[in-house]
């Protein structure tokens, strides 16, 4: 009862033109249609919040359980011998931990490399017209939808014969693939909301080009630029063909690296496993906590504006 | 509808102080960028497409020129089967996460409480990362372990434990239904994000006309949010049509070859099979048809006006 009296009242705060018209009947049968919505709306909500995190409740209750509990069947839905060792067995593991490193130092060049160079390049796609500029944004967005699997087979033959196999470079330029299109739309989007008037008003100071964008556009662009990095760090850091096929143990970042740790042959260490893709997965989702934000503008900049 | 306004508005004539013209000034800010795009995207992609017609083996140096017996290997043998496969998994993967999408975001548009927490929460299985996705729904599947045959068993719908992932029929289904457990909540944000472009009035004055939620659906809500719709539906399609990750770690294109698309078979032929040649002729025949797809998602980006 109170919800619907309370998304009633703006409209009675606030009359429509056609408000006039709208007699007590059709404002009943309105209230009727919207408690109906609303019971649509949460079933709507129950059955895919169901699919959607059902799964991840499992993956939790897995990586809290002992290593023998998973192992019967039926399995029990709700764990009772609940266990941190999973994660502590982690912590351990030196091969893990040089993993977790690779993705590191890999994630975060690839990140700055895409932003400095899609910087320069979103500036110049949104601030200056010139000849051959729509071919040229055109062949960046059409480029992250070449098949990377393909893309893969002759990187590798090109790093191979470069001897640049099993490098942090190999991963880095190899990332960058996928990440380059969508910063430099991203980027571009944000150029955009930068008004020219601004631009003319450097110029007119006396700012070089040069200066007018390092000093001037770019601190204001910061925010966006920032999660243009934010994205392709996570890009990067869940990247899994790339770095299983480019590099070996010594290079291989962490999602690769969890399945050779991990998927046995005969038995797989579900708990560990489980604890171990909860870990792989917090810098990422705290990367989106605070990209949420920019996400849904950057995405509909960079590729989906309406 | 269309306004007297230039569709993109032209930015003031600027000093042009130093050497460069404009012009040049804002090509030397693409160089970097170019000069990535064409050592890491463009040669190599080049350089595959040359490469199917030799026979060359990944580990070995040299090659020999054999014309178009890569291409005749794939188009007398296997093409057609990976073609309805990859279409399988790809119209699955793009249809099912879009439904589920569209009526959560549908749902989450009404003002429900806490309809940004639970966005927010929803976006999980998009954020984490692929593998970790991958890992998780093959330990659902399992066949002897799994949460998955727990319950059926339990509910008395199946009698006894199925090795989803294992079986030809059932395994093409338990790849799809992974990657719309992946991709629905992008799906959600960006329709979502389309919803909230139409004013609150519009419904609100349909409404008072009498029109019904059906009608207000199909009135109100869909020529709004259908941009937003097609362009998603498309990027989808094309990411799903050379998706790789999800495949790969759960089934690597097994059992019996049923959920081979291009990608896992393109990947094995160089990597396990190391015929670079036939791998390349593979995923030119796959770059031809993905082509068609990007071309018609350019034409409906250039459409909208958003280049």
């Amino acid at each position: 009862m109170t919800s619907t009296t309370s998304t009633a009242l703006p409209a009675v705060e606030r009359p429509q033109p056609s408000t006039a018209r709208a007699g007590r009947g059709t404002r009943r049968r309105m209230r009727k249609d919207l408690l109906r919505s609303r019971i649509a709306a949460w079933c709507a909500v129950a059955v895919i919040g169901a699919f959607g995190l059902l799964p991840v409740y499992w993956l939790l209750a897995t990586a809290l359980s002992t290593p023998e509990s998973v192992f019967q069947f039926p399995p029990k839905l709700v764990p009772t011998d609940l266990t941190l060792g999973n994660f502590t067995a982690l912590a351990e593991n030196d091969q893990l931990i040089k993993y977790m490193v690779n993705s590191l130092i890999v994630a975060s060049i690839t990140a700055v490399l895409s932003v400095v160079v899609a910087t320069y390049m979103g500036y110049s796609f949104s601030k200056f017209r010139y000849r051959g500029r729509r071919s040229l944004m055109h062949l960046v967005l059409a480029s992250q939808m070449f098949p990377q699997a393909l893309l893969l087979v002759t990187l590798y033959a090109v790093f191979s014969s470069f001897g640049l196999l099993n490098t942090y470079t190999a991963l880095v330029l190899s990332f960058t693939t996928f990440t380059m299109p969508l910063c430099v739309w991203m980027l571009k989007g944000i150029f955009d909301t930068v008004p020219d008037a601004l631009l003319e008003a450097a110029s007119i100071d006396g700012a070089s080009r040069w200066r007018t964008l390092h000093s001037i556009v770019a601190p204001l662009a910061a925010p966006g630029m920032i999660a243009a990095g934010l994205f392709a760090f996570v890009r990067g850091w869940n990247d899994f063909i790339f770095a299983l096929t480019l590099a070996d143990k010594e290079k291989q970042t962490l999602p690769p690296g969890l399945v050779s740790t991990y998927i046995g042959e005969f038995q797989t260490a579900w708990p560990q496993l489980m604890a171990a893709s909860l870990v792989v997965s917090v810098p990422v989702v705290v990367a989106f906590m605070f990209l949420q934000r920019y996400l849904v503008g950057g995405m509909t900049a960079g590729s989906v504006k309406s | 509808m269309s306004t007297a306004a230039p569709r993109q508005k032209e930015p003031p004539p600027r000093r042009t102080e130093g050497r460069l013209s404009n012009g040049a000034f804002a090509l030397l800010l693409t160089a970097p960028g170019l000069a990535l795009f064409a050592a890491i995207i463009f040669y190599p992609l080049l350089s595959a497409l040359f490469t199917g017609f030799f026979q060359q083996d990944l580990r070995l140096p040299g090659r020999e020129f054999v014309g178009l017996d890569n291409f005749a290997y794939w188009l007398d043998g296997d093409f057609l089967t990976i073609l309805e496969q990859t279409l399988v998994f790809t119209v699955g993967a793009t249809l099912l996460p879009f439904v589920l999408g569209f009526a959560l975001a549908l749902a989450l548009n009404t003002g429900l409480k806490g309809s940004g927490f639970l966005r927010g929460l929803f976006l999980f299985p998009w954020v984490i990362p692929g593998v970790v996705v991958s890992f998780l729904w093959m330990w659902i599947f399992n066949a002897n372990y799994g949460v998955l045959n727990g319950v059926l068993v339990e509910a008395g719908i199946i009698d006894e434990s199925v090795a989803w992932l294992g079986r030809p029929g059932t395994a093409m289904l338990a790849v799809i239904v992974t990657k719309t457990w992946a991709s629905f909540p992008w799906m959600m944000v960006m329709l979502l994000a389309g919803l909230q472009t139409v004013p609150k009035e519009l419904h609100e004055a349909a409404s008072m006309d009498g029109a019904g939620s059906v009608r207000r659906f199909f009135a109100v809500t869909w020529p709004q949010v259908r941009g937003v719709a097609s362009i998603v539906l498309l990027l989808e399609f094309i990411w799903n049509f050379q998706h790789f990750d999800t495949i790969y770690v759960l089934t690597g294109g097994g059992p019996a070859g049923t959920t081979e698309t291009f990608a896992t078979a393109v990947y094995q032929t160089a990597f396990n099979g190391f015929d670079i040649g036939r791998a390349t002729a593979l995923g030119g025949l796959w770059m031809l048809l993905l082509l068609l797809l990007v071309a018609a998602y350019l034409r409906i980006t250039e459409r909208k006006g958003d280049v």
